[in-house]
C-alpha cells in the first residue's frame, strides 16, 4: 500500500510521522527498536502503524533528527541534562555521545568545557575514563565525572593523600593513596566509579607477611595485570604486580641497587617489548632515572640516568618521561623552558612541571598554561592549546577521545574534544 | 459533638521528597508480572510495549532496580519449573521435541521480557554488576530445566542413542538434533562441552574401538582404509549438520586414534594387502588414501616413508646384485629407470609430491645403486646405446632429452662419478671415431647436463674431443686441397686426437699396406709442415676402411677395420696364408689379430675368408683362404669386429686401476688445499674434510687417503708433529 513502512508516533501529544527504516537506525536493542519489533506487534494489522509514547516531544524531535541525519542539533531551550535523560530513556545515549565529537585529533581540538573544581588548587592528577568521563585526584578525594561531565559520588579516602588514579574499566577506578604517618592506611584499592564504594584492596606481602606500603604510580598491561611502584616501611622498595581479575598479588620486582623503582612516579606498559617503563623523576628524586623492566626474568633491560649530564643548570633535570608509541624510544622533557614559573614557586610548594602524553602518533607537552601538539615523524609543532585562565597546567591526560587538562590555580579542568566534521 | 481542639502547631521537618504512592512498587510489579504470564501463555497481542517499558523505567528510576531484578528472577523460576514438569512428562521420542518446543517458548518470552526491562539492563545492571536479564534467563533454564535430575541424564542419553542409531545406518531427525545442540551451545560453550561433547567423544571412542577391532579381522588393508575414510567423512558431516564446528577436530582425533593410530603397524604390515603390496601393485588410489588418512596420525607419514624406503632398498638391492641382470647393461639401467619412474609416480600421484618422501626415495636409490660398483659403467653404456642408435620408436630430440634427463637422475645417485667419467670418455670416443653418433645435438646436450651437474673440470676433456674432430675436418680439407691431381690411390681420412684428451692406449703400430703407407706419409709431411714441434702416432687399432673386393664375378664393397684391411690386403697377392704369416706381415697384436680374423672368417654371411680347420676359435696353426664363394645380397657389406661391448674382467680391472691412479693426485691436491689453510690438523679431521671435498666426484677410501698423506710426508709437503704424532703440519 501507499503508507507501507510509514510510522506515526504520538509523543506527548505531538504527532511525528516517520518511517520504520529511520527508527530501525536506532537498533534493535533500543526502546524504539523493540517497540517496532514484530514480537510486540502480533495484533497490529494494516499498513500504517500507530504508537503513543508518554515522553517530552521537544527532546524526541532532536533525537528523531539524530536518527534521520546522524547529526545532533540541540535548541538552546533544551538543557543538556534533559536531553541526555531522554536519550537514556530511548537507549540512544551512545549515539548522542558519538554525534557530539569525532575521533581524537590533536590538531582539531576544541575547548568543549571548563569544569570548575571545589577544592583549592592542589589537584594531583586528572585521568580519563574509557567512555569519555574522567576523574580528578585532589588531596584525599577522587572526584569522578561521567562523560556528560556530571559529577558522580566521589571516592573519599579519609584524608589519605592520593598519589595516582586510573580506570581499570569504565566502572572500576584504581586509586593509589599515600600512607599517613602513624597509620597503616596507604595502598592501592579498586572503587566503583559509579557509586564510589570500595571493591577491593590490593595487598603486598613480603615473606608471606602482609605489609603496609605507599604506592606511587599505577599502570596496566594487556593481560590485566596491575603494576604499582611501592615504598615499604622496611626498605621493601620496588614494583608490585597484581592480577586485575582476582586482585591477588602475583609478583614483586625488588629494587636492585642503583635503580630507584619504589619511588617511580610514572609507570608505562610497553606491549611491543613486554616491558614496563618505570621513571623516577626530579624533583621526587635528586636526579631522574628511567628503566625498562622485564618481569618474566626480573631483569632491568635498559636504564638511563641524568646524573652524568652536564649539571651547569640545576634546573635542567628531566622532569617527565613517556615511551613513544613505536615502543623504541622514550621522550623526556626538562624544566628549563618553564623557568618563568619561578615566580609561582613562592606561592605553592608544588610547581607545575611540564608533562608529556602521546596519542595516535602525536606528541603532547604541557608547559605553563598551554599544551603543544607535535605531529609527524619529525614531531613538528602543529598546534598549541590554550584554555581557561586557570593558571599553569599541573597535569593532563588523553583518553576516550578527549583531552583533560587540570589547571593549578583556580582548580578547573578543561575538556578538549574534536568536533564532528562540517557537513559541507 | 466533639469540639475540635485547637492543636498547637508543631514544627515538622520538611519532607523534601513527596512520597510517591507506597504501593507504587507492588502495583507496578503486578503489571509486569501479569504481562510476563501473558507472554508465556502466547497471549501477548494485547500488551502495550510502551506502557510496560515505561513502568519498568519508572521502577528503576525510583531506585527499585534491585527489587525488580529479584522479583523477575523469582517469576522466571516459577515459569521454568512449570515448563520442566511438562518436559519431564513427555514420553519416549517426544521428549526432545517437547524440550525443543519449550526452549523456543522460553527464548521468545525472554526476548520480550528483555525488551521491557531494557532500561534496567542499561543502567542498573552495569553498576550493580549483575547478570543481564537475557543471560540470567538462560542460566535459569540451564539450572532448572536442562540440569534438573530428571532431564539431564535423559537428554544426554537420548542424543547419544540417536547418534548411535545414525552410525548404524538409521535415519534420524537431524533438525531436532541440531536445535538441541544449538540450545546447549547457546547456554554457553561449557554447557555444550560438559553436557554433550565430552560424553559424545567418550562414547565415540568406544564405538570406534569396537568397530576397528572387528573390521581389522575381516578386511584387507585397502578395505579397512576405505571404511576409515568413510567414517571420518561421516563424522565430519555429522559435525557440520548438528554440532559445534569446534567438535570437528576433536571427533576426528578420536577416529584417527581408534581406527588408525592404534592399528597402524598392523595395517601397514598386512600380508598381501599392506603398504608393500600397494607399492608393488601400483595401487595409487589406496596409497593416496593411506597418505591422506595418516597425515594427522603421529608418526604416520614417517612410518610410511621408512617402510617405503626399506622396500625400495630391498628390491633395488636384488635388482643390482642379480647376476642375471648384469648380462645386459642396457636392460639393467632400463630397469633402474623403470623403478625410478614407478616410484616417482607414486610419490607425485599418491604422496602429493611430499618433499620428505622424495628425499627418502632418493636416499634409497643412492643406497642401492652404489651397491654395485659397475653401475657407473652400465649407466654410461646405456647412454651409449641411446646416443648410438637413437631412442627406439621415436628418435626425436625431445625423447632423447627426456631419456638423458632420467639418466642424469641416476647419475646424481652415483658416488663414483669419476668412474662414470672414465667410461663415458671411452664410449664417447668410440662413438665419435666410428661416426656412429646419432645426433651431435644430443651429444652436446648430454655434455651440458654433465657440466651443469659436475662443473667445467668434469667435461673439459670431453669437450676437447669434439674440438679435435672439428679441427681434423679442417685439416683434411687443407690436406686434399694441397694434394691436387693424383686421385688414383686410396683416400684417407685422418682424425687428429690430442694426447691426453682421449682414452688412447699406446699401441704398437701395425704394418700398413704400402698403398696406405704412401698416402699416410704424405699426410704426416703435410701436417708436420703446418704444425711445428708435434708428434704424430697412428692409432691403427681404431680406424676403419672401405675396400672394394671381387669374389668370382661379384663385386662388393667391404667396410672393415684398419686391422682387417691390413689382413685383407695381404690376400691381394696370394689366396692362402697361415696365421703366423699374417701375424708376421701385419704385426698386429695377437689378441686383436685373433678378434679380427674371427670376424672375417667365422661370422656367417660375412665370411670373406675361409679358415682351416673350421672352428670358432683361432689358433696359431690355422690357415686362411680367400673365400671366392662369398656372396651377399648387399653390395656394401659391413664386417663387424667381434668386440665385447661390456668390458671383460681384465679390462675392468684395468679401468679400475686407472681410476684409482687418477684419484691419487686429486686426493693429494685436496689434502694440500686443506692443510694449506689449516696448517695443523689431526688425521681424522683430514679424512673427513677430504671426503667432504671430493664427494661430488667419488668417495675416497680412508686407507688411500692415509697412503697419500704418507707420500706427501715423504715428499716433505707435510710432517708429523714432534710431540703429538696424530697431528700433521703443513710445510710451506
Amino acid at each position: 500500500g501507499r503508507g507501507r513502512g510509514r510510522v506515526r508516533l504520538n509523543v506527548g501529544g505531538r504527532v511525528f510521522q516517520t518511517t520504520a527504516t529511520t527508527l530501525a537506525a536506532a537498533g534493535r536493542d533500543t526502546m524504539l527498536g523493540a517497540m517496532l519489533d514484530a514480537s510486540w506487534n502480533a495484533a497490529a494489522a494494516g499498513d500504517e502503524a500507530d504508537y503513543f509514547i508518554d515522553r517530552d516531544p521537544a527532546c524526541f524531535a532532536v533525537l528523531l533528527d539524530l536518527l534521520r541525519t546522524g547529526g545532533l542539533h540541540v535548541p538552546p531551550h533544551i538543557p543538556d541534562a534533559v536531553l541526555c535523560r531522554e536519550a537514556l530513556y530511548y537507549g540512544l545515549l551512545d549515539r548522542v555521545r558519538a554525534a557530539r565529537w569525532d575521533d581524537f585529533d590533536g590538531d582539531r581540538l576544541r575547548l568543549a568545557a571548563s569544569v570548575p573544581g571545589r577544592a583549592p588548587g592542589d589537584g594531583t592528577a586528572v585521568r580519563p575514563a574509557p567512555d569519555g568521563g574522567c576523574c580528578v585526584a585532589h588531596g584525599g578525594a577522587v572526584r569522578v565525572y561521567n562523560w556528560m561531565l556530571e559529577e558522580r559520588r566521589p571516592v573519599y579516602l579519609d584524608h589519605a593523600p592520593v598519589n595516582d588514579a586510573a580506570y581499570l574499566d569504565a566502572s572500576t577506578l584504581l586509586v593509589a593513596a599515600r600512607e599517613r604517618p602513624g597509620r597503616r592506611d596507604g595502598g592501592v584499592a579498586a572503587f566503583s566509579a559509579l557509586t564510589g564504594e570500595m571493591r577491593h584492596r590490593f595487598r603486598v606481602a613480603h615473606d608471606r607477611q602482609v605489609r603496609s606500603f605507599t604506592p606511587g604510580a599505577l599502570a596496566f598491561d594487556q593481560e590485566c595485570s596491575i603494576f604499582a611502584s611501592c615504598k615499604g616501611r622496611l626498605n621493601e622498595y620496588g614494583i608490585g604486580v597484581w592480577d586485575g581479575t582476582t586482585g591477588e598479588q602475583t609478583g614483586f620486582f625488588y629494587e636492585p641497587p642503583g635503580c630507584a623503582l619504589g619511588d617511580a612516579d610514572k609507570l608505562q606498559w610497553l606491549d611491543g617489548t613486554k616491558t614496563l617503563m618505570a621513571a623516577t623523576m626530579f624533583p621526587r628524586a635528586d636526579s631522574s632515572f628511567i628503566s625498562l623492566l622485564d618481569f618474566r626474568d626480573k631483569n632491568v633491560v635498559w636504564s638511563w640516568c641524568d646524573v652524568g649530564t652536564p649539571a651547569s643548570l640545576e634546573d635542567k633535570h628531566a622532569v617527565h618521561a613517556i615511551a613513544m608509541e613505536d615502543g623504541r624510544s622514550i621522550c623526556v622533557i626538562n624544566q628549563s623552558r618553564s623557568k618563568l614559573m619561578s615566580r609561582k614557586k613562592v606561592h605553592a610548594e608544588e610547581t607545575c612541571y611540564p608533562k608529556l602524553a602521546t596519542h595516535a602518533g602525536q606528541l603532547f607537552a604541557s608547559t605553563n598554561d598551554a599544551i603543544s601538539v607535535f605531529t609527524g615523524p619529525d614531531h613538528a609543532l602543529t598546534s598549541t592549546l590554550r584554555g581557561s585562565d586557570g593558571g599553569a597546567i599541573c597535569d593532563f591526560s588523553i583518553g576516550g577521545d578527549r583531552l583533560f587538562a587540570l589547571h593549578n590555580e583556580k582548580n578547573v579542568f578543561d575538556v578538549w574534544e574534536t568536533p564532528p566534521p562540517p557537513i559541507i | 459533638m466533639n469540639p475540635q481542639r485547637k492543636r498547637i502547631p508543631k514544627i515538622e521537618p520538611f519532607k523534601h521528597r513527596v512520597e510517591v504512592d507506597p504501593k507504587f512498587f507492588d502495583k507496578s510489579w503486578k503489571k509486569l508480572d501479569d504481562a510476563i504470564r501473558e507472554i508465556y501463555n502466547h497471549n501477548a497481542s494485547g500488551l502495550s510495549f510502551e506502557e510496560l517499558y515505561r513502568t519498568a523505567y519508572n521502577m528503576v528510576l525510583h531506585k527499585h532496580g534491585g527489587r525488580l531484578y529479584d522479583k523477575l528472577a523469582e517469576n522466571l523460576k516459577g515459569h521454568l519449573r512449570e515448563m520442566g514438569k511438562l518436559v519431564e512428562a513427555a514420553q519416549g521420542g517426544l521428549f526432545l521435541e517437547e524440550l525443543q518446543r519449550r526452549w523456543a517458548d522460553h527464548i521468545k518470552a525472554l526476548q520480550m521480557i528483555r525488551d521491557i526491562l531494557m532500561y534496567m539492563d542499561r543502567t542498573f545492571i552495569p553498576s550493580s554488576k549483575k547478570t543481564p536479564v537475557f543471560e540470567h534467563g538462560l542460566e535459569l533454564w540451564r539450572d532448572i530445566v536442562v540440569r534438573s535430575p530428571k532431564i539431564h541424564g535423559r537428554l544426554v542419553d537420548t542424543l547419544l542413542e540417536l547418534i548411535h542409531r545414525e552410525r548404524m545406518g538409521e535415519m534420524i531427525n537431524r533438525g531436532l538434533m541440531r536445535n538441541t545442540t544449538k540450545m546447549l551451545m547457546e547456554l554457553g560453550s561449557s554447557v555444550y562441552q560438559d553436557d554433550f561433547e565430552r560424553p559424545f567423544l567418550e562414547v565415540s571412542a568406544s564405538f570406534y574401538s569396537g568397530e576397528s577391532q572387528q573390521c581389522i579381522e575381516r578386511c584387507d588393508c585397502g578395505e579397512y582404509l576405505k571404511n576409515a575414510e568413510k567414517r571420518l567423512a561421516e563424522e565430519s558431516e555429522r559435525v557440520s549438520l548438528y554440532m559445534d564446528a569446534k567438535t570437528a577436530d576433536k571427533i576426528a582425533n578420536v577416529v584417527d586414534k581408534e581406527m588408525l593410530s592404534i592399528h597402524m603397524q598392523r595395517l601397514f604390515l598386512m600380508e598381501n594387502s599392506g603398504l608393500v603390496n600397494m607399492l608393488i601393485n601400483d595401487k595409487h588410489e589406496d596409497l593416496t588414501r593411506m597418505y591422506d588418512l595418516f597425515k594427522r596420525v603421529p608418526d604416520g607419514h614417517s612410518t610410511i616413508r621408512s617402510l617405503m624406503a626399506s622396500h625400495v632398498k630391498e628390491t633395488g638391492k636384488i635388482l643390482v646384485t642379480d647376476p642375471e641382470r648384469l648380462r645386459d647393461p642396457v636392460d639393467f639401467v632400463q630397469r633402474l629407470l623403470n623403478e625410478k619412474d614407478k616410484y616417482d609416480e607414486i610419490v607425485s600421484v599418491s604422496f602429493s609430491n611430499d618433499k620428505t618422501f622424495q628425499n627418502a626415495l632418493n636416499a634409497s636409490f643412492e643406497h642401492f645403486i652404489n651397491l654395485n660398483n659397475r653401475s657407473p659403467e652400465f649407466i654410461s653404456l646405456y647412454v651409449d646405446d641411446k646416443l648410438r642408435k637413437g631412442v627406439k620408436g621415436a628418435a626425436n630430440e625431445e625423447d632423447i632429452e627426456t631419456v638423458l634427463d632420467k639418466v642424469m637422475m641416476l647419475f646424481r645417485y652415483l658416488q663414483e662419478k669419476d668412474v662414470f667419467e672414465k667410461y663415458y670418455k671411452q664410449h664417447l670416443a668410440k662413438r665419435l671415431l666410428s661416426g656412429k653418433t646419432s645426433s651431435d645435438e644430443a651429444e652436446r646436450n648430454m655434455l651440458v647436463k654433465l657440466k651443469t651437474e659436475c662443473g667445467y673440470q668434469f667435461t673439459s676433456k670431453l669437450e676437447s674431443m669434439f674440438t679435435d674432430l672439428k679441427t681434423s675436418q679442417d685439416t683434411m680439407q687443407s690436406f686434399y686441397a694441397n694434394l691436387s691431381g693424383d686421385s688414383d690411390g686410396p683416400t684417407i681420412s685422418v682424425q687428429i686426437l690430442t694426447t691426453g684428451s682421449w682414452p688412447t692406449q699406446p699401441c704398437a703400430t701395425c704394418n700398413l699396406p704400402p698403398e696406405i703407407l704412401g698416402v699416410s706419409e704424405l699426410f704426416r709431411a703435410h701436417y708436420l709442415g703446418t704444425h711445428n714441434g708435434r708428434r704424430l702416432t697412428w692409432q691403427t687399432n681404431m680406424g676403419n676402411a672401405d675396400i672394394k673386393a671381387t669374389f668370382g664375378d661379384r663385386k662388393h664393397e667391404l667396410n672393415v677395420s684398419t686391422y682387417q684391411m691390413c689382413v685383407l690386403m695381404l690376400f691381394n697377392s696370394t689366396d692362402t696364408l697361415t696365421y703366423k704369416e699374417i701375424e708376421q706381415n701385419t704385426a698386429i697384436p695377437p689378441v686383436d689379430l685373433k678378434r679380427c680374423l674371427q670376424s672375417l672368417a667365422c661370422v656367417k654371411g660375412k665370411n670373406v675368408l675361409r679358415k682351416e680347420p673350421m672352428s670358432k676359435d683361432i689358433s696359431d696353426s690355422d690357415a686362411f683362404h680367400f673365400n671366392d664363394k662369398f656372396s651377399s645380397k648387399l653390395v656394401k657389406v659391413k664386417i663387424g669386429t667381434v668386440v665385447a661391448q661390456k668390458e671383460s674382467e681384465p679390462e675392468k680391472q684395468e679401468t679400475r686401476h686407472r681410476v684409482e691412479e687418477d684419484r691419487k693426485p686429486q686426493i693429494e691436491a685436496a689434502i694440500v688445499r686443506i692443510m694449506k689453510s689449516r696448517r695443523v690438523l689431526d688425521h681424522n679431521s683430514i679424512v673427513t674434510e677430504v671426503t667432504k671435498q671430493l664427494q661430488a666426484r667419488f668417495l675416497p677410501n680412508p686407507v688411500v687417503i692415509k697412503k697419500r698423506i704418507e707420500s706427501l710426508i715423504e715428499r716433505e709437503f707435510l710432517e708429523r708433529d714432534k710431540v703429538d704424532r696424530k697431528l700433521y703440519r703443513y710445510l710451506a
